[in-house]
C-alpha cells in the first residue's frame, strides 16, 4: 500500500469515521424498526395514521429512556461496589 | 441481520474496475434479496390469517400496504432520531455503546 502523507492520512481517517457513523446510524434505524414495527403497526392501512405515528414516537423515546434508566442503574450498582 | 444492511463495499484496487463493479452489483443484489426476505416475513405475519386456496384480494391489499407502511415507518424513525440528535448532540454516542 502506498505511503500516505499526513494530510491524506487524516482525510482517510475522517472518511472512515464518517462512514462508521453512517453505518451506526443505519443500524440504529433498523434496530428501532424491529422493535417498534411489531408494537405499533397492527394491520397496515393505506397510510400511517396519527395513532401509529404517536406510538412510533413513543416507542423511540421510551426505548431511549429505558436504555438510560438501565445504564444509570448499572452505574449506581458499580459505584456502590455491588452492595 | 443488522450488520448485513450496511455492508461497505470493500475498497478494491482501482486497476480492476470490472471486478469492483461486479462486487458492487452483487452487493446490491444481496441487499435487495435480504430486504425482500425480511419484508416477506414481517408482512406474512401481519397480513396472512389462515392460508386459503389462493391469495385473496384482502391479503393482497394488505401486503401492498404493508410494504408501503414499512417504508413510511422507516422514514418516520429516521426523522425522529434526527430530531433527537439535534436536540441532544452527544446522546447518540451513549446509545450506541
Amino acid at each position: 500500500m502506498a505511503e500516505l502523507g499526513e494530510a491524506d492520512e487524516a482525510e482517510l481517517q475522517r472518511l472512515v469515521a464518517a462512514e462508521q457513523q453512517k453505518a451506526q446510524f443505519t443500524a440504529q434505524v433498523h434496530h428501532f424498526m424491529e422493535l417498534c414495527w411489531d408494537k405499533c403497526v397492527e394491520k397496515p392501512g393505506n397510510q400511517l395514521d396519527s395513532r401509529t405515528e404517536n406510538c412510533l414516537s413513543s416507542c423511540v423515546d421510551r426505548f431511549i429512556d429505558t436504555t438510560l434508566a438501565i445504564t444509570g442503574r448499572f452505574a449506581q450498582i458499580v459505584e456502590k461496589g455491588g452492595q | 441481520m443488522e450488520a448485513s444492511w450496511s455492508l461497505p463495499v470493500s475498497s478494491l484496487d482501482a486497476t480492476d474496475p470490472q471486478l469492483q463493479q461486479f462486487v458492487e452489483v452483487e452487493t446490491q443484489k444481496q441487499r435487495v434479496q435480504l430486504l425482500v426476505h425480511h419484508m416477506t416475513e414481517l408482512c406474512w405475519e401481519k397480513c396472512m390469517d389462515k392460508p386459503g386456496p389462493k391469495l385473496d384480494s384482502r391479503a393482497e391489499v394488505c401486503l401492498v400496504n404493508c410494504v408501503e407502511r414499512f417504508i413510511d415507518t422507516s422514514q418516520f424513525i429516521v426523522n425522529r432520531l434526527e430530531q433527537i440528535q439535534k436536540a441532544r448532540p452527544f446522546f447518540s454516542e451513549s446509545l450506541s455503546n
